[in-house]
Formats: structure tokens, C-alpha cells, sequence
């Protein structure tokens, strides 16, 4: 069954600040799609959109080619799960996971069976005559998804369903929904500004800033080659290293690189390290240039204050905030001078 | 800490007797032989001798029995009209921001802030016109105007304190509107409903101004009770008073645990 999503220059305003301001996204069948980017940069207004209990203010949003702009949500087909679950408090589990088949009339049977394959499959056929407010978080996340399942949509949307647990239930979660969603080959919309989860559980990462996708693809391609600057300063534990681009003789423009791609035994420029922080291994290593503030990873440890030479491996080129090239290996280039 | 405690105790009986007080003189004044309480010399109002023959005679005015049995009706007409109208409207002003949705609850409690009487003339000369007046449709909807801005207020408080997302999560559900309100949302603001239909039931069981103006031939019980005083027969009517009073007491004391604060105060959410 193929199913294709397109948004469609879509615009969404509230008061003055366009939230959404022409954004463009395609979402292909089978894939895992994670929508990242910080808070309050309009992340659950898309997933809104599309499911449509939010109207956007101007273009379209097309289901295999159907425009579907107007339609109300319970004509989409779409699921969502919502940050806070929203679990019916008035009903059992069991209650909660059939609404959806009751609402599309279903004949009780039916909808037995299906709860029942549902709960199976996320591990809470013991919890089913509970209240849903009786749960624990990681359960409710599971009934949530059950309910979400259960209907068997086209389009799976979920808005940061794993930002209410604790760190090490959220890290097993994370593996399960990864699990889950290539074993039942769901389309799968997953936002959250927490990159670790991005890097762990996408197919394709797009990034969300100021109301249009920067970037998308896979997160090693949006790790490696940010297209902006911006992009490059907001992926990443640290953020990329951007430097005047005079010392490669790049005239007017920036020069990116991530910490590890700093190469100790080239001696093009000199810092001056100012902190240390020792993570697993490595040494994460904050160095000044001139007034530059950057950071170098290095399996070598130095003092605070010691001046070192080093060179780049390879580094990207940006023009007025937009990636130019990407020069790899610069050791030969270097030599070839 | 324990001298907290004991200020606390202190206060709360304090309150206890100034609320109660008026309660045990009603009694007094039910089952204590007439003469005594005109006669009353002594200064703690204790019980010297006590008597039914007040309340047996209160039991032979059939002219008391009419109007409690058409106060019931008012009062149930009230209450069924506010929740009825007021579920509507606390769900449409919970949808707009709290900026004008406290502007509409503060236009909404002007009538109160003015004499009910101001306003009940006026009124009744309209209903005249409509033949509402005596009616206890008339009485009503009168009374539904010191009534409904309370219940708007409470069933907003009400549909604030709901889980953010259930109804969205009840429309990607693919549920119809109907469906939203008698499965989702009407269940989880039954506690609300049965507030405000309380509040509505107490507010017109003893309500005045607006039941005398505009039904002054039919009358409800208040207002024949003030007959009753008026013409001199203070007793009968305190007597009839406490009997009517007893079930509403017990109404309250039943329903006591749903009367939380919070739905009183969730139509604040946002000031």
C-alpha cells in the first residue's frame, strides 16, 4: 500500500509571528520521519496541521495526490499521540484502545479481537481493566499507542511521546517504537527537539527552524554536511566550530568543522586551550582563537593555558551562512599545494 | 505547632457557632411552647421544656403545602434550564482566549450587581404580556438570571480543568461532535453539572425578590412563609420551615464530597 504525504507551501500564523511560513515536506510510505528542532519553533503546529485540528492559513496538504486541506481529522486517517497522551480518564484501558473502532461503528467482536492483538503486541493485556489514570508512564505511552494502532492508520503522527519518562524507560521505548514501526512498515511522524532520539530512531531528520524544513535527510548527512550555518551550530553535542575562512585562504567566508575533525600532527593554526572536559575516552578540549571560542576532541590530554598547532582534516566551506563546499581530506590537498 | 493547632480548633468552632447559631434558634423556636420564647428571661437560650404542638399545628396549614410543592417545581425547572444552557456556553467561552472570555463573565454578573427589584419590574411587565406572569415558567426564568451567570462561571471552572488534548485526540479518534460531548466530555465534567445544579436548586429554593413580583398570587414557599410572618404567625411558619429545611440539609450533606473548591475557582485559570 503506498502512501505518499505532501505539504505544500504551508503558512500558519498566530497573532503577527508566522509559525509556519511556506513550508515544504514530502513523507514517503514505510518511513520513520523525526522532525527536529528547538522548542517553540512550531514542531507540534505542523503535526497539527496535517492531522487537521489546526486549520493553516494558506496552501495544501495532499494524500497520494488528493487535496485534503479541508478536511476535518476524522476524515484523514491520520493518528496522532499526544505529548501528554491524552488518555480518556473516564475509561478503562480497554475503553480507551476501542474508542476509535467504536467510533467508526464497528461490531463488538471485532473490535475485541482487535484490542486484544493490540495490547499483545505492546505488552499490556494485564492492565486492560485498569483505569487509565491508574497508569504509569510508560504505560500510558503504550495505551497511547495501542489506541493510536489500532485503527490501523495510513499516517502515524507522534508529538514527543517519550519526553514524560525517565531516561533509562525513554531509551528502551525509543528501540521499541524503532522495532514496532519496521515490523508493521508504518509511515511513522515523530517530533522532539532532543537530537540523541533523532540520531537513534529516524530514517530522515528534517530540521525545523523558523517555520521552514532547513535541512533533510539522514542525520549522518545533516551531522556531516549542514547546509547552514545554523544548522550546523544547532545538530551536534557540540555545536560545529565556525572560524574565519582567511586561515584556508577562503576570503569572506566561514570555515565549519566538528570537533573531531581537528588533525593534531598539521600545524596550520595555533589555540589556546582554555577547558577541559574529560567524556568517556576523549577529551573535549575549549580552545580560544583570537576571540573565538572553540572546542576539538582529543585523546590526548594538556594543560589549561598550553598553546597547540593544529590543522583540519576536512572542513566545510560557508558563503553568507550557506554551505559553498565540503573539502575532504586536506592533508593531500595540502601536500599538492 | 501544637499551638497552631489549637488556634485552628479555636477558630473553627468559633465560625461553627456564628453559622449554626440561627439553625438551633429555629429549633428553639419549633419545639419550645410559645410563651417561653416571648417570655425569655434567662441568658443562655437552653431548652426548658419542649414541645410538638407548634409543629402539629404547622401540619394542619394546607396553605404551606401548595407552595413548597410549587417551589420544588421552580427549582427544578432552574436547575434543569442552567445546566442545560450553561454546558453549552462554558464549553464555547473555555475555546476563546481568558482575556475575553473574563470580559463576557464579568458582562454576565451585571444584573446581579444591581436591586433584583430594579430589575424584576420591568421584567414583569413583559412577562404580563406574554402570560408568564404566576406562572412558575415565569418564576423561572426570572430567577434564572441570578442563577446562570453562577453556573456559566462553574461549568467554565469545569471545562478549563479538563486534560489538555482530549478532545482533539477524541476528534483524531473520529469522533462526531455528539459523540466528543456524550462520551468524552460530558463524563468528565459530571462532577461540575452536579455543582451547578445544586447551587441552582438552593439559589431558587429560597429565592425572593423576583418570585413576589412576578407571581405574587401563586406564590412560592418563601414568599408565602413572609405571608405567614407578616399576618402574625411567626411559629407555624418557623416550624414549617425546619421541616422543609431537613431534606435539603441531608441533599447537601450527601453530595458534601463533589462541593470542592476547585471547580469554584478553575473559571479563574489565567487572570
Amino acid at each position: 500500500m503506498e502512501y505518499k504525504l505532501e505539504l505544500k507551501e504551508i503558512t500558519k500564523i498566530y497573532g503577527e509571528k508566522k509559525v509556519l511560513n511556506n513550508l515544504n515536506l514530502n513523507i514517503v510510505s514505510g518511513e520513520f520521519m523525526v522532525i527536529l528542532g528547538p522548542s517553540g519553533e512550531g514542531k507540534s503546529t505542523l503535526l497539527r496541521s496535517i492531522v487537521g485540528i489546526e486549520n493553516i492559513d494558506s496552501g495544501k496538504i495532499m494524500v497520494n495526490g488528493e487535496d485534503v486541506t479541508n478536511n476535518p481529522p476524522n476524515k484523514r486517517n491520520i493518528a496522532m499521540v499526544f505529548q501528554n497522551y491524552a488518555l480518556y480518564p473516564n475509561m478503562t484501558v480497554y475503553k480507551n484502545i476501542a474508542f476509535p473502532l467504536k467510533m467508526s461503528k464497528m461490531p463488538s467482536e471485532q473490535i475485541k479481537e482487535k484490542v486484544n492483538k493490540v495490547s499483545e503486541l505492546l505488552k499490556i493485556t494485564d492492565v486492560l481493566d485498569k483505569n487509565s489514570t491508574k497508569l504509569s508512564g510508560g504505560q500510558k505511552q503504550r495505551v497511547a499507542i495501542a489506541r493510536a494502532l489500532v485503527r490501523e492508520p495510513k499516517l502515524f503522527l507522534l508529538d514527543e511521546p517519550l519526553s514524560n519518562i525517565d531516561a533509562r524507560t525513554r531509551y528502551t521505548s525509543r528501540q521499541e517504537l524503532k522495532r514496532l514501526q519496521k515490523e508493521l512498515n508504518h509511515t511513522f511522524v515523530y517530533v522532539t527537539h532532543d537530537q540523541s532520539e533523532a540520531a537513534n530512531i529516524a530514517d530522515r531528520v528534517a530540521v525545523l527552524h523558523n517555520g521552514v524544513i532547513e535541512q533533510i535527510g539522514t542525520y549522518e548527512e545533516i551531522y556531516n554536511k549542514p547546509e547552514t550555518t545554523w544548522v550546523g551550530d544547532f545538530i551536534g553535542t557540540y555545536p560545529m566550530n565556525f572560524i574565519d575562512g582567511s586561515i584556508y585562504d577562503y576570503k569572506d567566508k566561514k570555515i565549519g568543522f566538528r570537533p573531531s575533525w581537528v588533525d593534531e600532527s598539521l600545524n596550520d593554526f595555533e589555540l589556546e586551550i582554555s577547558l577541559i572536559e574529560k567524556i568517556e575516552n576523549n577529551y573535549f578540549i575549549h580552545c580560544n582563537l583570537g576571540e573565538k571560542n572553540i572546542v576539538i576532541r582529543s585523546n590526548k590530554n594538556y594543560n589549561i593555558g598550553e598553546k597547540i598547532k593544529v590543522g583540519l582534516s576536512k572542513f566545510n566551506v560557508y558563503k553568507d551562512e550557506k554551505l559553498e563546499s565540503v573539502i575532504e581530506n586536506k592533508k593531500e590537498k595540502a601536500s599538492a599545494d | 505547632m501544637k499551638n497552631k493547632d489549637t488556634v485552628s480548633y479555636i477558630i473553627a468552632i468559633i465560625l461553627s457557632i456564628v453559622f449554626i447559631y440561627p439553625l438551633y434558634v429555629l429549633i428553639l423556636v419549633t419545639f419550645e411552647p410559645v410563651y417561653l420564647t416571648f417570655g425569655r428571661i434567662y441568658p443562655f437560650q437552653l431548652p426548658i421544656i419542649l414541645t410538638l404542638s407548634n409543629l402539629i399545628n404547622s401540619f394542619h396549614q394546607v396553605g404551606l403545602i401548595v407552595p413548597v410543592i410549587r417551589s420544588v417545581e421552580v427549582a427544578m425547572l432552574v436547575s434543569i434550564i442552567a445546566v442545560l444552557l450553561s454546558i453549552p456556553a462554558g464549553y464555547g467561552l473555555q475555546k476563546l482566549t481568558s482575556r475575553v472570555t473574563n470580559k463576557i463573565i464579568l458582562l454576565m454578573f451585571v444584573v446581579n450587581m444591581m436591586p433584583g427589584v430594579v430589575v424584576a419590574i420591568p421584567i414583569s411587565v413583559y412577562f404580563i404580556k406574554l402570560g408568564l406572569e404566576n406562572s412558575i415558567f415565569g418564576i423561572a426564568f426570572a430567577q434564572e438570571l441570578v442563577v446562570l451567570p453562577l453556573s456559566v462561571f462553574i461549568m467554565l471552572g469545569g471545562f478549563r480543568a479538563l486534560p489538555k488534548d482530549i478532545e482533539n485526540q477524541a476528534h483524531v479518534d473520529g469522533a462526531r461532535l455528539h459523540s466528543i460531548f456524550s462520551k468524552v466530555l460530558i463524563p468528565l465534567v459530571k462532577v461540575p453539572i452536579l455543582i451547578t445544579f445544586l447551587i441552582a436548586w438552593m439559589t431558587s429554593w429560597d429565592e425572593f425578590t423576583y418570585a413576589v413580583i412576578i407571581s405574587p398570587i401563586n406564590p412560592t414557599f418563601p414568599v408565602k412563609l413572609y405571608d405567614y410572618v407578616s399576618r402574625g404567625e411567626p411559629f407555624v411558619a418557623s416550624s414549617f420551615a425546619l421541616l422543609v429545611t431537613v431534606p435539603v440539609v441531608v441533599l447537601v450533606i450527601i453530595l458534601q464530597k463533589y462541593l470542592k473548591g476547585e471547580y469554584l475557582s478553575g473559571g479563574l485559570n489565567g487572570v
